[in-house]
C-alpha cells in the first residue's frame, strides 16, 4: 500500500470538498471522519458545499487492489458521501496524536488544511478508533482553538491565525499550544503580506498571500528544533499544493540581506519548499506559508455547460515569481515595521555594533565637564534625572539606546525615502557639499604638492 | 601702512576664507560642549536622527589663493566647501567615531589644562581604543578632522606637533624667565625649535643678521654651514625644518619676518627631491610626518604660501621666501656625474607645481627648464668643488642678490 498516494488521494478529495464549500455562499461544514476497525480504516470526507462533477474522480488512478470507491450520484443539493475503503496495515495508518510517538509518516493532510481556515467553512476531523473496548468517537482537531478568529476576517487573517496555531502547536504535533515554549505572547511574531495581480479578460485576478512567523525561543525545550531550516508551506486555491518553480525563484531572488538573513539554498521538497539559512541565531525559528488563489472562484462544470472548464480551479494562469516575491517582501516589511529590532539588515546590525563606542565618547565628554549647566542640559535632553550622582554608565546606556533606536528606525524605511541626516552645525556660509567622503579608511592623501599634513 | 594695506586687501578674499580660530582652552571646551548639545538635541528630537559631521574639505578643490598685491606675501587658504561624514555609511563609520574619540580626549586634556604632543595622543588613543586607531597618520588626520569640524587651531585643542626645526646663527632667543640663548654658539645642531606655539610666541628675539637662510637639509647643509660659522662671514640666521616644514618652524619664521621685516628670507633647497636616505627617513617617521621626498621647490612653497593639509591655520604663517638655489643656472657648477635622472614622482610633483595658480612666472620658468633637462641634483653636489665651496656659493649669490 502506497501511503503517499493515499495521502494524495485524500488531499485531492478534501480539496474538491473545499472548492465546493467555497462555491457555496452559505456556511458549510467539512467533515473528515476516520473510522478504524482493523484491518480496515475508513476515511470519510463529507461537505455541505454545492456542485460536484464526477469527472473529479476520473483522474484518480485507483489501480491498487483494495480501494473501492462507492459513490452515489445524486442531484446537487444533496450531500454526497464518498467512502473510500482502505485496507492495509493498521499501524501505518494510525494517526498519532501524541508527540511521543514519532511515527508521523502518515501525517494527515488534514493538518495542513486546517491552516487555511477557509472562510465560512467549519472543518472538523473526527477519529473513531475501534478498540477492544468498542468504538470511541473523538473530536481531535478543531480549528480556532488557540485564537478565536473573527467570523468575518479576511482570508489572510485566517491564514495568519492558522499558521500561528500551527507554530504554537509545534507544527501540529501537539494538541494544544506549547506553553513551555510560548509562555509569553511576545515569543511569536507573525505578519502577512498580500500581493494582487490585475484582472484582465485573459486572466483572472490572482492573489498571493504570504504569512511569516518568527519565534524567538530562548531554549528549545521541546523535542525538535528546526535549526536553520524553514519549511515553506504552499497552498493553491485553498488546497495544499506543490512548490512551483516561480515560487522557488521568488524565494531565492529576495534580498534577504536587507533583513539580516543569509539564504543558503531553497529546494523543492515536493510538499513544501525547504529553505536553509546561514548563521541563523539558534533561538530563532522562521515559518512561512504562501497561498496563491484566484480572486473569483471559477464556476464548476455542473452548473454551466458552456465554459470549457473541466476541473474546478484549473486555470492556466499561474502566479509569476514577481507576485510571489512581492507578497513575501510585504510580509517581511510588515514584520520589520511592527517589531523594532527584528530582521535588521546586516548593515544596520554592523552600525549598531559601533553604537556603544560612540555613546561612550559622548558620555565621556559630558562627565568630564565642569560646567554644571551643560551637564544638566544634557541630562534633560537624555531624559535622565537631574541629580548629580548620575554615573557614566547610565548616561552611556541612554545615549546608546537612542542611537540604536534611530538606526533601527532608519533600517525600516525603504531606501528611497531615507533622508540625509541633519548637520551638526548649521552654517549659512557652508556651501558646495562634496558628496564623496574623502577621508575613508584606506585613503592615501592627495598627491597635491601642498597637501602633506604635518 | 602695512597694516592698512593688508586690511583693505583682505576684504574680498575674506569672504571666502575659512579659518580655524586660535582660542583659549575654555573657549574650545565650550565649542565641544556645543557640539555635544547639538548632537543630543537632534538625537532626542521628535524626528530623531544621528547628525552628520560637516568637515571642511582639505583638498585643492577647496583651496584658494590670496594674491599679495600691495603686500608681497601670497598665501593659500581654504574656503567653505565641506564634506559630510555620516555614521550610517559603512566605510565611514569608524572615521566618524574617531572624530568623537579625539574630541573626547582633547576635552579631557583641556580640562586638565595640559598640552600633549601628537605622539603622546597616538599612544593614549591606541591604548584606549585600539580598534579605531592603528597608526600615527590616522591620528594626525583625525586631529585635522576635529580642527575642520570645530574650526579651531590644533594648538588650541591642546595638541602640539613636535617640531623638527633648528635655528643657528646671529640671533638671541630668550624664553620667559630664562637666559638668552645665543644661537651662534649652539654648535652645529643649533637651537631646537619647540613645538609649543605659545612658547614660541613668547620668545624675545634679538638679531644683527642681514639675512635669514632657510635650508632644506640638516646633515649635509645646515650642520656644515653652522660648523663653518657661515653666519660670521655672512651675517645671517640659519633655519631648517629637516625637510617639509612643520607648523612650529613656519610659525617662528613668520615671527622673525614680522620682527625683522628688512631681512630677506632666502631658501636653499635641492633641485627636486633627494634620494631617500635612511637617517632622514628615520627622522621623518619618528617625527610622524610622511616622507614623500617632496621636491625642494615644494618645501619652499610651503614656507612661502602655506599648505592645504593644515590650510585652516597655515595661511597665517606664509612668508615672503625667496629662492636662492639650487636653480637652473647653478647646474653648471655641478659635474655631470653628480646629476641623477628624474624619477616619475619628481615629474608628478613638478607638474602639480607648475599648474598651481599661486606660483609666480619666474618659478614656473625655472620648473620648465628643470623638467626639460630631466635631471635632478642635491645641494651636496656642490661639494664636489671643495668643502668650502658651499659658503662661497652662498656668499656670491647673496651678494649678487641672485635670488628670485
Amino acid at each position: 500500500m502506497d501511503i503517499s498516494s493515499v495521502q494524495k488521494l485524500c488531499i485531492h478529495l478534501i480539496s474538491s470538498a473545499v472548492q465546493r464549500c467555497r462555491l457555496s455562499e452559505d456556511l458549510c461544514r467539512l467533515s473528515v471522519v476516520l473510522k478504524s476497525s482493523p484491518p480496515i480504516i475508513r476515511v470519510s470526507i463529507s461537505d455541505t458545499g454545492t456542485g460536484s462533477c464526477l469527472e473529479e474522480f476520473q483522474d484518480l488512478k485507483c489501480n491498487r487492489e483494495g480501494i473501492g470507491t462507492e459513490k452515489w450520484g445524486i442531484s446537487d443539493n444533496k450531500i454526497y458521501h464518498y467512502h473510500l475503503n482502505l485496507r492495509g496495515s493498521v499501524s501505518a495508518r494510525r494517526l498519532t496524536r501524541l508527540p511521543s510517538i514519532p511515527k508521523n509518516d502518515a501525517k494527515f493532510s488534514g493538518t495542513e488544511m486546517l491552516i487555511l481556515k477557509i472562510p465560512s467553512v467549519a472543518a472538523e476531523l473526527l477519529i473513531e478508533r475501534g478498540d477492544a473496548s468498542g468504538l470511541q468517537c473523538e473530536n481531535v482537531f478543531l480549528p480556532n482553538e488557540c485564537s478565536p478568529s473573527n467570523f468575518s476576517s479576511s482570508n489572510v487573517e485566517r491564514l495568519k491565525s492558522g499558521l500561528e496555531e500551527y507554530v504554537l502547536k509545534h507544527r501540529n504535533s501537539l494538541n494544544n499550544k506549547c506553553d513551555s515554549c510560548f509562555c509569553s505572547r511576545g515569543k511569536l511574531k507573525i505578519s502577512s503580506g498580500v500581493a494582487c495581480s490585475m484582472e484582465s479578460h485573459r486572466s483572472p485576478g490572482l492573489i498571493v498571500e504570504a504569512v511569516i512567523a518568527i519565534s524567538e525561543l530562548s531554549e528549545s525545550l521541546c523535542f525538535r528544533s528546526s535549526g536553520n531550516k524553514t519549511e515553506v508551506l504552499h497552498f493553491k486555491d485553498f488546497s495544499p499544493s506543490s512548490v512551483s518553480i516561480a515560487s522557488l525563484n521568488a524565494l531565492t531572488s529576495i534580498d534577504w540581506r536587507s533583513y539580516g538573513l543569509t539564504l543558503v539554498s531553497a529546494v523543492d521538497q515536493v510538499d513544501h519548499a525547504l529553505i536553509e539559512w546561514e548563521n541563523l541565531p539558534p533561538y530563532l525559528h522562521i515559518d512561512m506559508v504562501i497561498h496563491c488563489y484566484h480572486k473569483q472562484y471559477p464556476t464548476p462544470c455542473s452548473t454551466i455547460q458552456i465554459l470549457v472548464i473541466t476541473y474546478p480551479g484549473k486555470y492556466k494562469y499561474q502566479p509569476d515569481r514577481h507576485l510571489i516575491r512581492k507578497g513575501v517582501k510585504l510580509a517581511l516589511d510588515d514584520l520589520k515595521e511592527k517589531h523594532t529590532g527584528l530582521l535588521l539588515s546586516a548593515h544596520a546590525v554592523k552600525i549598531c555594533s559601533y553604537a556603544p563606542d560612540l555613546a561612550s565618547s559622548i558620555a565621556g565628554i559630558i562627565l568630564s565637564s565642569n560646567d554644571l549647566k551643560f551637564r544638566s542640559k544634557c541630562s534633560s535632553l537624555l531624559e535622565l534625572s537631574q541629580s548629580q550622582e548620575i554615573g557614566k554608565q547610565t548616561v552611556e546606556d541612554r545615549i546608546k539606546e537612542k542611537i540604536i533606536s534611530v538606526i533601527e528606525t532608519n533600517d525600516r524605511k525603504p531606501e528611497k525615502i531615507k533622508e540625509a541626516a541633519p548637520f551638526l552645525f548649521e552654517d549659512d556660509r557652508l556651501q558646495d557639499l562634496d558628496p564623496a567622503d574623502l577621508y575613508l579608511e584606506e585613503h592615501e592623501g592627495g598627491d597635491d604638492v601642498f597637501s602633506f599634513p604635518d | 601702512m602695512d597694516d592698512l594695506s593688508k586690511s583693505s586687501m583682505k576684504f574680498f578674499s575674506d569672504q571666502q576664507l575659512c579659518f580655524a580660530d586660535i582660542l583659549l582652552p575654555h573657549e574650545v571646551q565650550v565649542r565641544i560642549q556645543v557640539t555635544v548639545l547639538n548632537f543630543l538635541n537632534i538625537l532626542s528630537s521628535p524626528d530623531p536622527a544621528i547628525s552628520d559631521l560637516p568637515l571642511i574639505n582639505r583638498k585643492s578643490s577647496n583651496s584658494r589663493v590670496s594674491e599679495g598685491i600691495l603686500t608681497d606675501v601670497s598665501w593659500i587658504f581654504l574656503s567653505h566647501s565641506f564634506c559630510s561624514r555620516s555614521l550610517m555609511k559603512a566605510n565611514a563609520t569608524k572615521a566618524f567615531i574617531r572624530v568623537w574619540k579625539v574630541m573626547e580626549m582633547c576635552f579631557e586634556i583641556l580640562i586638565q589644562d595640559k598640552r600633549v604632543t601628537q605622539r603622546e595622543l597616538f599612544y593614549k588613543l591606541l591604548c584606549d581604543s585600539p580598534h579605531y586607531f592603528s597608526s600615527q597618520l590616522q591620528v594626525n588626520r583625525t586631529i585635522q578632522d576635529v580642527v575642520a569640524l570645530l574650526r579651531c587651531s590644533r594648538y588650541s585643542l591642546g595638541i602640539m606637533a613636535s617640531s623638527k626645526g633648528l635655528v643657528a646663527g646671529r640671533i638671541l632667543l630668550q624664553e620667559p624667565n630664562q637666559e638668552a640663548v645665543d644661537c651662534s654658539a649652539c654648535g652645529s645642531s643649533g637651537y631646537a625649535i619647540s613645538g609649543d606655539l605659545n612658547l614660541l610666541e613668547s620668545l624675545v628675539m634679538k638679531t644683527d643678521a642681514r639675512y635669514i637662510v632657510v635650508v632644506e637639509k640638516v646633515h649635509a647643509i645646515f650642520q656644515r654651514l653652522a660648523e663653518d660659522n657661515v653666519f660670521n662671514q655672512i651675517p645671517s640666521i640659519l633655519l631648517t625644518a629637516k625637510g617639509y616644514p612643520d607648523i612650529a618652524t613656519r610659525f617662528l619664521l613668520h615671527r622673525m619676518s614680522r620682527a625683522f621685516p628688512d631681512l630677506p628670507i632666502l631658501a636653499l633647497v635641492d633641485w627636486y627631491g633627494s634620494a631617500t636616505r635612511t637617517k632622514d627617513l628615520f627622522f621623518q617617521l619618528s617625527h610622524s610626518s610622511i616622507s614623500k621626498n617632496p621636491a625642494g621647490l615644494a618645501i619652499l612653497s610651503t614656507y612661502k604660501f602655506g599648505s592645504i593639509g593644515m590650510g585652516l591655520e597655515a595661511y597665517r604663517y606664509a612668508c615672503n621666501v625667496k629662492w636662492l638655489g639650487l636653480r637652473g643656472d647653478d647646474l653648471q657648477l655641478i659635474p655631470q656625474q653628480s646629476l641623477a635622472p628624474l624619477k616619475p614622482r619628481d615629474l608628478q610633483i613638478a607638474r602639480s607645481l607648475i599648474s598651481s595658480r599661486i606660483l609666480q612666472d619666474n618659478y614656473r620658468q625655472e620648473l620648465a627648464v628643470m623638467m626639460q633637462s630631466g635631471q635632478r641634483a642635491e645641494i651636496e653636489a656642490l661639494y664636489s668643488n671643495g668643502y668650502d665651496f658651499l659658503v662661497k656659493y652662498l656668499a656670491k649669490k647673496i651678494v649678487q642678490a641672485n635670488y628670485i
